[in-house]
């Protein structure tokens, strides 16, 4: 249906045809006081903008302060560093990121302006009107689509162009001195989200909660009424309906409304993440409304990129929003209704236009023609924006060059003519913003009718309406939400197991409010489809030639749509471009895949306060009056030693360890997991779990504990107290409680023996004293009978200590008399005191993690974890004395029968370096190397005070594993180190230490 | 030897602080009056006496102590009056029984178990025991775990076992003079760490977050 007349423009000679060069004053460009516009003029901001200071209101985004001051390039290009200024004022203008202070890539278009704001642009040299850089736009036509691949591709030159791209690439100046911003994260919960509080949004959102919905209703923009408040056709009405539906919200007490908050994903379950700019919420909702809209569309000209240029929708905000006029005499380019209508709006607010340039050869009717024709517009149907020309200052556009387009989308370029202006708008079409729907798994079909992507089905409690859903005139998307709403709110009732949720109904009849080509090749290029990436509509023709004519393949290739508006303003005319190229429909193009985030969104919000949980036992705040050094273990802070004014680290753990073989020391052993089992089948459940036997086990007894997985790796060890016939208390490594109290738990569900574990690692802390004075110590708290007789090694008693109940466990794995001190936490730090007084006199010395890993290593104690991997077996570990393979079962026995039939690849064995070793010592991890292949690895090294010779673990093939062997160690500078194997232990094989006669420390060594 | 007995897990980090001292159950406890327009007030709890036990013979055995129990998991019910202390049901055999400053039930209760009969298995607790109070409690609650408190029925006595800033917690939802008043235990290990991000954020939101009152 057309309307006669159409297709002849007014006069040329009607037109003014001289461009425009001069530039409108401040106040020129601030139109009257809109209804509910967003800007309060009572309230002046003064800031500066690369050195030149500007002004605006209150409420005013940092782009709208510039254009109503007249400033039209906002930014440069992120290839060719051509001029930008305002594109889709929405949200996507990334041609126009600030810098202010330490704040970076600002979006100037949504960025509030805030007082005494000192912005600059971030990609440019020496600004945004004298970029040095711009010089690149001279060189585009060496810069072809898949340039990097084409550039890394060449070995040789890959350097060049790494180094080149590098420096040149890059968005703002980083200040080191940033502070770290800790924002929280927050969780929320809902019956209803409705993102996107437009008319249909807003609708839906009332109608849920007035059947009862809890609803969250989010909107990125200051203000909810999304198109509703500035698509108007002039109609002030229709904004006024806006606002009585925003009131209505607002007030609704079973509406919860978040603006300036985007909704940057979909995760599974109706999960969302709300972006604001304080926080990231994660909302959890029962039901999703997605009412998110549409973005508009830019079409493809030569120059379409100047500033002055805008989509008409970006016009609109500018007018309605922020009473700022776009420009003062505009072309504008329309090929659907909405064109029309801001062409309206213009007019409205006395700009004049020049010209209507309908790309549609035959458009429909509307009610706007009528009005713009009695207003003397001329209107060019069948026309295309040939060419946008930029004006003398180069800050924006003077002319437009249009020409008849003819069925096939070619220029008529033989009938064109330049129209004097100095602003163009475009309104050719829209894409629906629909990642969430894809994130949720909606399954989306074109619909010709609409040249649209709709929802076809969608997965349950998830709903769409308004532009998403392919409606787009005013009454019926309030209708649509509306009917969405009461639609969620029943599902809340009555969910539905799967994809069958009713889909709000198509209008019968709506013009498509998308060209279906609106690109209009040029041959001088510079007509852009991505404004990220500067991205030419030749690309794709020249990427589609060399075979990337897959929309994925495409997308990598030309990399539309991976710039940090995320083709929002780029992928539909890309995936149309590759439609026209192919033959083939949109839909048979189909879309790329959407991911969360769709929206960029801070590194600290997404950082949260970084919550890590950190456990101490009683004692630290004992350990850090000492001096102690903190370590991690795990999740727990452990002292690695405690620091001495004027001692070396290496200084401090040697005393400690000196203290403990000669006096006394006490080290904090809370950390180890301690665990209780009460019942009959016990000892039949310690059996199946360890490798060892403690059925057989005395009351009042301890006994080393392995444990392996099921593959027959060793996976943790402890010791195992009997307390009495049916209970047992034992411990483990301090990183494996957890988790071995987790599998002890499954195993004991799995089996239902008559027995109960319960896990005491928080509720009892231990303390190991230890020392050939630990007895003389510990006699001084206690009645316990301590001798050999009556407490023998790794006997184990309940005792009162300083007033205190303790079990005391005789252990001695730093291989000296020793008792391990088990209490409940709350009385920890009691003992500790006790300890210290009365060990006073015998110089008791507080040792930590370090000093016990040496004492350990001179007994010759492995620790799991550490001298032990993920693929170590009892007998490459030496640990095949701890194994009763003769017992009826235990966990990991039937491979270590299958192991048993096979050589080992390795062995652990005890090794030292000559005593006159001066050189860089080894470290743990260096390599074992025999013949340039290595055959293992150090596990455990340290220099012995006592043995006063460097000692380690390490692994080694097994015909290396003989007593004074010698091999190669290599060192991270590739030194090699001699070693050579010695048995252990190296201190006290004969555990005479552990006797009631002990003899002095030097005639126990090895 | 002046170290008492019993030290809360945060006995340290109230040290700075201003209060008054004064020994419960064996515990000196830092005892102040918040101001009543505090936001949020986070109390110490730990000196009260607490008693724990599971297995599947648990439930009986507590019936035979003269005690009503729960009769589902996760939920609680108050200990015979006067005491009003609770006993809360953790799971399907397991429960927690804690004092409140007037009753002496808990230690009674552990020293009843000291031989345990069979399938019952007494628990050591030595829990930082905590109260979070005032009106921005559930504001810190949504950024501190991701459980839909506001859906909780408050008169269905509910019993949570979740995760609070990584850290396990158990939590008993309620009400105090018309504001949110949560009960929370965690290991005690966990503690300082607990305590210590807690009272980061809720001085955030303006409130006097110095005090422990009981």
């Amino acid at each position: 249906m057309s309307e006669a007349g159409l297709h002849q423009p007014f006069a040329k000679s009607t037109l003014p045809q001289e461009p425009l060069t001069d530039r409108p004053s401040r106040r020129g460009d601030r139109l009257p006081p809109m209804p509910h516009e967003w800007i309060d003029r009572d309230r002046i901001i003064d800031f500066t903008f690369e050195g030149t200071h500007f002004w605006g209101y209150a409420g005013d985004t940092i782009s709208s302060a510039l254009w109503a001051s007249g400033q039209r390039i906002l930014g440069r290009s992120f290839k060719y560093h051509r001029p930008r200024g305002i594109l889709s004022f929405a949200n996507h203008d990334i041609n126009a990121l600030m810098q202010a202070g330490e704040k970076l890539n600002l979006r100037a278009d949504t960025t509030p302006l805030e007082p005494g704001m000192t912005l600059a642009a971030v990609n440019t040299i020496e600004g945004v009107h004298n970029d040095r850089a711009s010089l690149l736009n001279a060189f585009s036509p060496f810069l072809p689509v898949g340039f990097y691949y084409k550039a890394f591709h060449h070995k040789r030159l890959f350097p060049f162009w790494e180094r080149l791209i590098r420096r040149i690439s890059g968005l703002g100046q980083l200040v080191p001195t940033t502070p770290r911003i800790r924002t929280a994260k927050r969780y929320d919960f809902c019956d209803v989200l409705v993102i996107g509080a437009g008319v249909s949004g807003l609708s839906a959102a009332l109608a849920a909660a007035a059947a009862g919905a809890d609803v969250a209703l989010v909107d990125e923009n200051a203000q909810a009424g999304g198109s509703g408040s500035y698509q108007l056709g002039g109609e002030l009405a229709l904004a006024e309906t806006t606002h009585q539906l925003v009131q209505q919200v607002m007030h609704h007490p079973r509406i919860r409304l978040f603006t300036q908050t985007v909704a940057a994903g979909y995760y599974t379950d109706h999960w969302v993440p709300l972006v604001d700019r304080d926080h990231l919420t994660k909302m959890r909702a029962k039901a999703v409304i997605i009412a998110s809209g549409a973005y508009e569309q830019p079409a493809v000209f030569r120059n379409n990129d100047l500033p002055g240029v805008l989509l008409a929708s970006a016009a609109q905000r500018l007018i309605y929003r922020y009473a700022v006029k776009p420009m003062h005499r505009a072309v504008v380019l329309v090929a659907n209704t909405d064109g029309y209508r801001a062409a309206m709006d213009l007019l409205t607010q006395g700009i004049s236009i020049q010209a209507v340039v309908e790309l549609r050869s035959d458009p429909i009717a509307n009610p706007w023609i009528a009005q713009l024709r009695s207003h003397h517009v001329p209107i060019y149907s069948g026309y295309c924006i040939y060419e946008a020309k930029t004006n003398p200052a180069k800050d924006g556009v003077c002319s437009a060059v249009i020409c008849p387009i003819d069925a096939r989308g070619i220029p008529q370029t033989g009938f064109s003519q330049a129209i004097a202006c100095d602003g163009i708008l475009m309104s050719v079409g829209w894409a629906p913003t629909a990642n969430l729907l894809y994130q949720a798994g909606a399954k989306l079909r074109f619909e010709p009718s609409l040249q649209q992507f709709v929802p076809d089905t969608l997965p349950p409690g998830i709903f769409a309406c308004g532009r998403v859903n392919g409606v787009y005139e005013f009454a019926e998307k309030i209708h649509d939400g509306q009917n969405v709403g009461v639609t969620a709110f029943e599902y809340l009732n009555n969910p539905l197991p799967s994809n069958s949720c009713p889909l709000s109904r198509l209008p019968s009849f709506t013009p498509p409010p998308l060209h279906p080509a609106p690109f209009i090749p040029h041959p001088k290029g510079k007509n852009f489809v991505d404004f990220d990436e500067d991205l030419q509509y030749k690309d794709f023709i020249h990427a589609a030639q060399e075979g990337f004519d897959n929309i994925e393949l495409l997308k990598r290739y030309t990399t539309v749509g991976m710039g940090p508006s995320q083709g929002k303003h780029s992928n539909m005319n890309a995936l149309q471009i590759l439609a026209q190229i192919t033959g083939k429909s949109p839909g048979e193009v189909g879309t790329t895949t959407a991911r969360p985030f769709f929206h960029p969104v801070l590194l600290s919000h997404l950082a949260g306060r970084s919550f890590t949980p950190k456990r101490q036992t009683p004692l630290h705040s004992r350990h850090g009056a000492l001096g102690a050094k903190f370590m991690l273990a795990g999740q727990w802070q452990r002292p690695e030693y405690y620091a001495r004014s004027h001692s070396s680290r290496i200084d401090c753990i040697q005393r400690e360890a000196i203290a403990v073989r000669q006096r006394v020391g006490m080290i904090d052993v809370g950390t180890l997991g301690k665990l209780e089992i009460r019942g009959p089948q016990a000892a039949e459940f310690l059996e199946r779990v360890y490798t060892g036997r403690y059925a057989n086990l005395k009351g009042g007894m301890s006994r080393y504990a392995l444990m392996l997985d099921e593959t027959g790796v060793v996976i943790d060890d402890g010791v195992i107290a009997r307390l009495g016939l049916d209970h047992f208390y034992f411990t483990t490594t301090t990183s494996g409680a957890a988790q071995i109290h987790r599998e002890l738990t499954r195993w004991n569900t799995i089996w239902q023996l008559d027995c109960g574990i319960v896990n005491l690692t928080g509720a009892r802390s231990a303390i190991n004293l230890a020392g050939p004075h630990a007895r003389h110590v510990l006699a001084q708290l206690t009645d316990c009978d301590l001798s050999s007789a009556a407490f023998p090694y790794l006997a184990v008693r309940e005792a009162i200590v300083a007033q205190i109940p303790v079990l005391l466990l005789r252990v001695g794995f730093v291989g000296e008399w020793g008792y391990e001190i088990h209490v409940a936490a709350e009385s920890t730090p009691a003992l500790w005191d006790a300890l210290m007084v009365a060990g006073a006199a015998h110089d008791i010395t507080p040792f930590g993690v370090e000093a016990q890993r040496l004492l350990r290593l001179e007994k010759g104690h492995l620790i799991v974890g550490q001298d032990t991997d993920g693929l170590t077996t009892p007998r490459e570990a030496g640990l095949a004395w701890a194994v009763k393979s003769d017992k009826p079962f235990f966990i990991g026995q039937r491979s270590l029968e299958i192991l048993a039939k096979q050589p080992i690849q390795q062995k652990l064995v005890g090794f030292r370096l000559d005593p006159a070793f001066q050189a860089t010592p080894p470290q743990e991890c260096h390599l074992v190397i025999e013949q340039d292949e290595i055959v293992g690895r150090v596990t455990s090294v340290a220099y012995s005070p006592t043995l006063k010779q460097f000692i380690g673990l390490a692994y080694v093939a097994p015909e290396m594993a003989t007593p004074n062997h010698r091999f190669n160690i290599r060192l991270s500078n590739g030194e090699i180190v001699t070693a050579i194997v010695t048995s252990t232990p190296f201190y006290d094989p004969d555990n005479q230490r552990q006797k009631e006669t002990i003899a002095h420390p030097s005639q126990v060594a090895a | 030897m002046n170290t008492p007995l019993r030290l809360s897990p945060i006995h340290d980090l109230l040290q700075s602080l201003p209060g008054n001292w004064q020994a419960i159950n064996g515990m000196p406890v830092l005892t102040v009056s918040p101001p009543t327009t505090s936001p949020l007030i986070l109390t110490d709890r730990s000196c009260l006496t607490r008693f724990g036990v599971k297995g599947a013979n648990a439930a009986d055995w507590l019936a035979s102590q003269g005690l009503t129990i729960p009769d589902r998991p996760n939920s609680w019910c108050p200990l015979p009056n006067p005491s009003a202390g609770i006993i809360a049901r953790l799971g399907l055999s397991e429960f927690l029984i804690e004092d409140s400053l007037s009753s002496r039930l808990a230690p009674q209760l552990a020293m009843a178990c000291q031989t345990p009969p069979a399938k019952v298995y007494p628990v050591l607790r030595q829990d930082l025991a905590i109260a979070l109070s005032g009106p921005a409690t559930h504001e810190l609650l949504q950024q501190t775990c991701n459980l839909n408190f506001r859906a909780l029925i408050l008169a269905d006595r509910p019993i949570l076992l979740t995760s609070l800033i990584g850290v396990v917690v158990t939590l008993l939802p309620g009400e105090h003079n018309g504001h949110p008043f949560y009960r929370l235990w965690c290991d005690g290990t966990f503690g300082n760490y607990l305590w210590q991000t807690l009272v980061a954020i809720a001085t955030e939101f303006g409130g006097t977050i110095t005090n422990v009152e009981l």
